[in-house]
């Protein structure tokens, strides 16, 4: 554990105090910094990693995506496929089940110029859905991944009325065989997860790995803030534009020849 | 002396109807609970009183502050307590008499965690099939892995 670490301290659950750990928390969140570790019982610590940790070049953190639109070839669908199939999504997307990510076609009627693209979620860094979150389900991690708490949501659909890219999905039917690793049920809303916890484990999120597969590497992965990163020396390099950029919400996804 | 004798005749006809009334009943049901190999997390009596306290704390540092490291993941329950059938196949822990569902009944007591988490472990298939994508799920390989992992931490405990 380095100093960019955080541990939260909190009294023991296995004191029998339900609200114990909630409430040293909460005071200890406010200690703001301050390192802690949660103790659930005698001799057991929960370590919290703070996602708001300095990058190797005192940058913070944010995770994001560019999406080369040239590279990406119209008919492959290898990064949806490789998103159901990874997070136990249905290969059926309809009005009750949800779809995390899908390809777009866009042509241009004057010059008849067309472009295939994947649009997920663009974690953005104002965006529409934490805003009108009325449970605070709807949130933005530090390190830019946007979440649903599925413990929290109530499924009002609030979010998905104000995304403008469509990236969240309602479920709506009981869910069966889902995922240890991406929990998902009937009565939540939710979207694309950036794979967070391959993210975490210092994997790539399943569509760009997919994309890799299939030879096309439409799809860089990588920290925004970390100018030496491959996606923050593209970036810099090439003109590149996020979708509706002019809603001012400042996504995490770039895309580029569109 | 006659007051005394009529209130043990009255405790012991009572006490007759009751031994009557109970072996009519047949003997009280106590939860059975499925054994899984190896050392728990924590000794187990921490365990019964705890686990909910454990998971509710738990889940929130995992799903907003990425304590993506703890033991106590519903999912690491799963992997060690899911039965399996004679043939193999994973029972789910919330199926009756299974190691979620068997106490919860017993004490009346409804979850609904596995209406959104996986109540089996991920099949070998899948994780065959993840491992030929280069993924490295460690937390969530086969169970056996999962086992020797927790045997050999630090935490001493009961052998459930």
């Amino acid at each position: 554990m380095t100093d960019e670490d955080r541990e939260i301290q909190g009294a023991g659950a296995a004191g029998g105090e339900a609200g114990a750990p909630d409430a040293v928390r909460r005071r200890l969140l406010a200690m703001a910094g301050a390192a802690a570790a949660l103790v659930l019982a005698p001799g057991v610590t929960v370590l919290a990693r703070d996602l708001a940790v300095k990058g190797a070049r005192g940058g913070r953190v944010r995770y994001g995506l560019l999406i080369d639109a040239r590279a990406c070839r119209t008919g492959c669908d290898a990064c949806v496929r490789a998103c159901q199939d990874y997070n136990g999504l249905s290969r059926d997307p309809g009005p009750d089940n949800a779809q995390w990510i899908r390809k777009v076609t866009i042509t241009d009627p004057g010059t008849g110029f067309t472009r295939s693209f994947p649009v997920m979620c663009q974690h953005c860094a104002d965006g529409a859905c934490v805003d009108v979150c009325p449970t605070g389900a709807s949130f933005r991690r530090p390190d830019g991944i946007v979440l649903v708490d599925k413990h929290r949501c109530i499924g009002c659909r609030y979010c998905l009325m104000a995304c403008p890219y469509k990236a969240r999905s309602f479920v709506g039917r009981n869910v069966t065989d889902q995922r240890p690793w991406a929990p998902r049920g009937k009565g939540t809303a939710e979207g694309c997860t950036l794979c967070v916890e391959r993210v975490t484990a210092g994997d790539l999120p399943a569509c760009v790995a997919a994309c890799q597969r299939a030879g096309h590497k439409a799809m860089t992965f990588g920290n925004l803030h970390d100018p030496k990163s491959a996606i923050a020396v593209r970036l810099s390099e090439v003109a590149t534009t996020t979708l509706r950029a002019d809603l001012g919400m400042r996504p995490g996804v770039h895309y580029r020849g569109i | 002396m006659r007051r005394r004798a009529g209130v043990l005749a009255v405790v012991a006809v009572l006490l007759a109807i009751g031994l009557v009334w109970a072996a009519h009943r047949g003997p009280v049901v106590v939860p059975v609970i499925p054994r899984a190999p190896g050392h728990c997390v924590l000794p187990i009596g921490q365990m019964r009183r705890t686990h909910m306290m454990l998971l509710r704390a738990v889940r929130q540092e995992i799903v907003r502050h990425d304590a993506r490291d703890t033991r106590f993941r519903i999912s690491g329950c799963v992997a060690c307590h899911a039965q399996d059938t004679p043939s193999g196949r994973p029972i789910p822990v919330n199926a009756p008499g299974q190691f979620c569902a068997v106490c919860h009944a017993y004490v009346g007591v409804h979850i609904d965690c596995f209406a959104c988490h996986a109540a089996v472990p991920p099949s070998r298939r899948l994780v065959a099939r993840l491992a030929g994508q280069g993924v490295e799920q460690v937390e969530f390989r086969i169970p056996q892995a999962l086992r020797a992992q927790f045997a050999g931490g630090a935490v001493s405990g009961g052998g459930q």
